[in-house]
């Protein structure tokens, strides 16, 4: 490990690979850090497949898609410390001085700019309001995936599963092929939240019902859980008294929605979105830090790993050629049809000529048009025959090509019930 | 006491259902009544704040389902025939800490505990605050100890090794009017009552000091001595202290009954054979009155009442520093201050408890409207919080007598035991200060048969488990290469390494259970919940034991946490 690097990478998943890679590639010094003691991130216990059908048009597992990037970021021989945690960030004159523990010790390394790639956390039970005792078997969908596929070990025999995110969708057949018992996916949102190829090849192929409008309002048992109390919920998603069952299980495995982690980041004064929980981005997926990048499920949650690596490329392209440079930023503000938009800012001193925008609509909306206005005049358009939520749309703009300036307001709408 | 006056209201209130009557020096309420809030009122009415003269609870209520006390599953006979000096019953901090002063005494002491760690019950789920006093008055037990103990707190951190922080404390108040009147409380507290650091502060110091909180505040009470602690760390702390220094403490082991003969225990069961203590010292929290029926020594009844804390994401903490609440009308005429908001001394943000009276002494699900209340009154205390910063939430059930006040006597008809009954808030703050006079007592009743002399070998001072994040890159980094461990970060939420989990593993308690290692160290008490790191601590335990996975529990016999390999 040297002093001192163009780049740090923080975060050894799919968008830190893909940023290391892409920051090496541009004739960058780079180190990537990660705190657990494998590269690959989440994609390390994800053994199902379905990963990389956008970028590899072919059906790999997780790690076999992680493997990928492995292979090549050896072959580049990057630089990288695995068993690593970044216990603080400082702002110095010049860049960042990144302080490091490992079995090494304690050691502090610069960086002229920084790419967060860390990755994203679960809800957790009390952060969904669920009551009654403590028992062991509450488990997040991540956490029984860990100790089914990294530790070979059995979470539950007969278990409940709340929220049909894709990780519970996934989880549900995982443990039904290894011998447990699902009794349900509960949704307390009228629509799934996963992907519909998951309902389908992790529900409905293994017979494992879906419940929507439901959620499980508390759990019993002293010691492991015995129970769980399940409602039916009204239109605002409160339980309605009176439609409560009771489901014996031994385990309740939650996949209720995730979180990007950017505790780090924060630390370092980066403003943070409230659609998207992740930084607010320009279409360099700089943060409001001058050389600090954001990418993958830290800037928002994806949906394909695809895409994961496709926004750690654009940050590690962007973080290796980052210079000081004024800023000269406008907002691209979003109507109330999106749940959010990235990126949220475009700086017109850079190139903004063929800017990723990821969004995701707020319902499930059926012929519509996503569309840019300037100043009140539409600039851009694109028919979509439907939206859903759970599934994230990815188009890429030139911008440059609406000759915007420090006045332009840009307005990106959406029109329902088009022809 | 005026039997006739309790009667006549007794009557007023439910007819011949209820009635007092007087005896051995105590009051006994019998009847039969519907509903147990019903015998709560009953026998609160019967019972003078304060007194020394206890309500002894026998009214058959319809509402009560007894639920026998939850047993440790495991049976034996390892403790069978022991004699030991001293008996503790119950490992909260009273129990603990009175493990600890003794343990400077030549004794054979013996600490015994039905749940799987200590500190399980009311010790580990309030909101450890170290109270100044503001709301006692002089006359009761409580008021006794309160200062005593509250200083005693910076020492006995210091020698335990254990964070605590004097934050301060502010009682907010709305109302102008009232601040003549709250000035004279303040006085009052002050001259009469010894509560010397009680202070009348402006609405403007009052924002300055913590901006956050309520503009609508036009003045408080500050209590700068009011501190901050952590209840479970510090029980956990006194305990491994008394071990270093020679007491036992047997986890997983409840009492069952006892034999007493001529005013005397002379054995005691347990689900581990049959225990033959000189004295016995009941610090059994809710089962207090149990234990005393044991004894054949019930002179008072307790009525179990539940609170619930939340605790906040720590980018909350940043939004206040100390301790802080809002008031109504009825300040002082309550139990307790209410609940309120507290900077933890892990940086959380804590918020509660609520007060409900329950007949379950062991019942500690949390309910959403125990949320729902603390929330719309502490919103007011602090518009900023939110039920969104919520990481976890928990119950905890209090051991109030009817006369709202500690019990910290020799027994009244048995004479080999010493009650520490009736202990609610302030009981961590006063703790310290009465597990001193409780040595005193025991030492004093055991040198009637034979003297006590001093253990020499007796070191106050317990080192904790390193804490490295809190360390200079320096410290830290020498402590990692004598052991890498240190380096190895398994929680990332609160930053806790390998090798401070495995000091834990070694400690003078050993819980190898995920929820003790929690308890010690913190893994799994940030925003994830565990989510990362307790496959991690599992897997852990599992290798220092040399188990498989799924034999580590989350903390009881019967919590297992994996079913074994997969296919």
């Amino acid at each position: 490990m040297k002093k001192n690097y163009d780049v740090i990478v923080i975060g050894g998943g799919p968008a830190g690979l893909a940023a290391a890679i892409k920051a090496h590639d541009s004739g960058k010094a780079v180190l990537l850090v990660e705190r657990e003691n494998r590269l690959g991130g989440i994609l390390k216990q994800c053994i199902h497949d379905g990963f990389g059908l956008v970028r590899f048009k072919e059906k790999l597992s997780g790690p076999e898609y992680a493997e990928r990037f492995i292979d090549e970021f050896y072959e580049k021989k990057i630089d990288y410390s695995v068993l690593t945690f970044v216990t603080r960030i400082e702002k110095k004159e010049n860049g960042f001085a990144v302080t490091l523990v490992s079995r090494d010790g304690v050691t502090t390394v610069g960086a002229n700019s920084l790419v967060f790639a860390t990755g994203c956390r679960e809800r957790t039970a009390k952060q969904v309001a669920i009551h009654g005792t403590r028992p062991a078997g509450v488990f997040t969908a991540g956490t029984a995936q860990h100790f089914t596929n990294l530790l070979g070990e059995l979470p539950t025999k007969k278990c409940v599963i709340l929220g049909s995110g894709d990780i519970g969708l996934i989880m549900a057949r995982r443990l039904t092929l290894e011998g447990a018992e699902v009794v349900g996916v509960y949704e307390a949102k009228p629509t799934p939240s996963g992907l519909t190829r998951n309902i389908h090849q992790c529900l409905h192929d293994y017979n494992i019902p879906l419940y929507l409008s439901h959620t499980v309002t508390r759990v019993f048992g002293a010691d492991r859980l015995t129970a769980v109390e399940i409602s039916e919920v009204d239109d605002k998603m409160n339980p309605i008294a009176g439609t409560e069952q009771i489901v014996e299980c031994d385990a309740l495995i939650l996949s209720v929605g995730l979180i990007p982690e950017n505790e780090l980041a924060e630390g370092l004064g980066v403003k943070i979105d409230p659609r998207t929980k992740g930084p607010a981005v320009n279409g360099q997926l700089m943060t409001s830090i001058d050389g600090v990048f954001s990418c993958g499920n830290a800037l928002h949650v994806n949906d394909l790993v695809d895409y994961v690596s496709e926004s750690g490329e654009t940050a590690g392209e962007n973080a290796a050629a980052y210079e000081k440079k004024e800023r000269r930023e406008i907002d691209l503000t979003a109507s109330g049809e999106f749940l959010y938009v990235v990126p949220q800012k475009l700086d017109l001193n850079r190139d903004n000529s063929r800017t990723t925008v990821y969004f995701r609509s707020r319902e499930i909306l059926d012929k519509c048009v996503f569309k840019i206005k300037k100043d009140g005049q539409e600039v851009f358009k694109k028919k979509y025959p439907f939206l859903r939520p759970p599934e994230m749309e990815k188009l890429v703009i030139d911008f440059d090509s609406f000759k915007l300036d420090e006045s332009s307001e840009l307005k990106l709408e959406i029109e329902v019930n088009a022809e | 006491m005026n039997l006739k006056k309790v009667n006549r209201k007794l009557e007023k209130r439910f007819g011949s259902a209820a009635h007092a009557s007087f005896h051995d020096g105590m009051i006994t309420v019998t009847g039969h009544l519907p509903k147990w809030s019903d015998v709560v009122e009953a026998c609160s009415s019967a019972a003078t704040k304060y007194s020394k003269v206890h309500v002894v609870n026998d009214i058959v209520c319809d509402e009560v389902k007894e639920q026998p006390m939850r047993m440790p599953k495991i049976t034996d006979k390892s403790l069978d025939g022991e004699t030991p000096d001293v008996l503790i019953i119950g490992g909260g901090i009273s129990g603990v800490s009175i493990a600890r002063e003794l343990s400077k005494w030549k004794l054979d002491i013996l600490l015994v505990e039905k749940e799987a760690d200590l500190a399980l019950q009311a010790s580990g789920r309030n909101d450890g605050e170290v109270h100044p006093g503001v709301d006692l008055s002089k006359g009761s037990m409580k008021h006794y100890y309160i200062r005593k103990g509250n200083e005693m707190y910076d020492e006995v951190c210091r020698e335990l090794d254990v964070p605590f922080k004097r934050v301060g404390q502010y009682v907010c108040f709305d109302k102008t009017w009232l601040k003549p009147a709250i000035a004279l409380y303040c006085l009052w507290r002050r001259k009469h009552d010894g509560i010397s650091d009680t202070e009348l502060i402006s609405g403007e110091e009052l924002h300055r000091r913590e901006p956050n909180l309520g503009e609508n505040f036009k003045f408080a009470i500050s209590n700068p001595s009011s501190g901050c602690v952590c209840p479970y760390g510090l029980t956990i702390a006194y305990a491994e202290n008394a071990v270093m220094n020679g007491a036992r403490v047997a986890l997983n082991t409840a009492v069952t009954g006892m034999q007493v003969e001529n005013g005397k225990i002379v054995s005691v069961s347990t689900n581990r054979g049959t225990i033959h203590p000189k004295i016995v010292i009941n610090a059994a929290g809710v089962f207090a009155e149990d234990i005393a029926k044991m004894a054949d020594d019930r002179f008072f009844s307790i009525h179990p009442r539940r609170g619930t804390n939340s605790i906040l994401d720590k980018k909350a903490g940043a939004f206040m520093h100390s301790i802080a609440s809002v008031v109504g009308l009825n300040f002082g005429k309550n139990h307790s201050k209410g609940g309120g908001i507290l900077h933890t001394v892990h940086d959380n943000l804590l918020l509660g408890p609520d007060a409900v009276e329950t007949f379950e002494k062991e019942n500690t699900e949390t309910r959403k409207e125990s949320i729902q209340t603390v929330f719309t009154k502490q919103k007011k205390t602090m518009p900023t919080v939110s039920e969104r910063d919520i990481i976890t939430y928990f119950t905890g059930v209090r051991a109030p007598t009817f006369e709202e006040d500690f019990i910290i006597e020799k027994g009244r008809k048995t004479e080999n035991i010493i009650h520490c009954a009736g202990i609610q808030s302030p009981g961590l703050t006063t703790a310290p200060a009465v597990a001193l006079d409780i040595e005193k007592m025991a030492v004093e009743m055991l040198t009637k048969n034979a003297p006590v002399a001093k253990n020499s070998g007796y070191n106050p001072i317990r080192h904790g488990v390193p804490v490295l994040r809190e360390m200079s890159d320096e410290e830290r980094n020498k402590l990692i290469k004598e052991n890498p461990d240190y380096g190895v970060i398994i929680c990332r939420c609160e930053e806790i390494s390998k090798g401070e989990i495995l000091d834990a593993l070694k400690s003078p308690i050993c819980v190898p259970t995920v929820d003790g290692i929690k308890k010690r160290i913190r893994p799994g008490m940030g925003r994830c919940q565990g989510g990362f790191c307790s496959p991690l601590v599992t897997k852990i335990i599992a290798e220092y034991l040399g188990v498989p996975i799924s034999e580590v529990k989350k903390s009881s016999e019967d919590s297992v946490i994996t079913f074994g390999k997969t296919k």
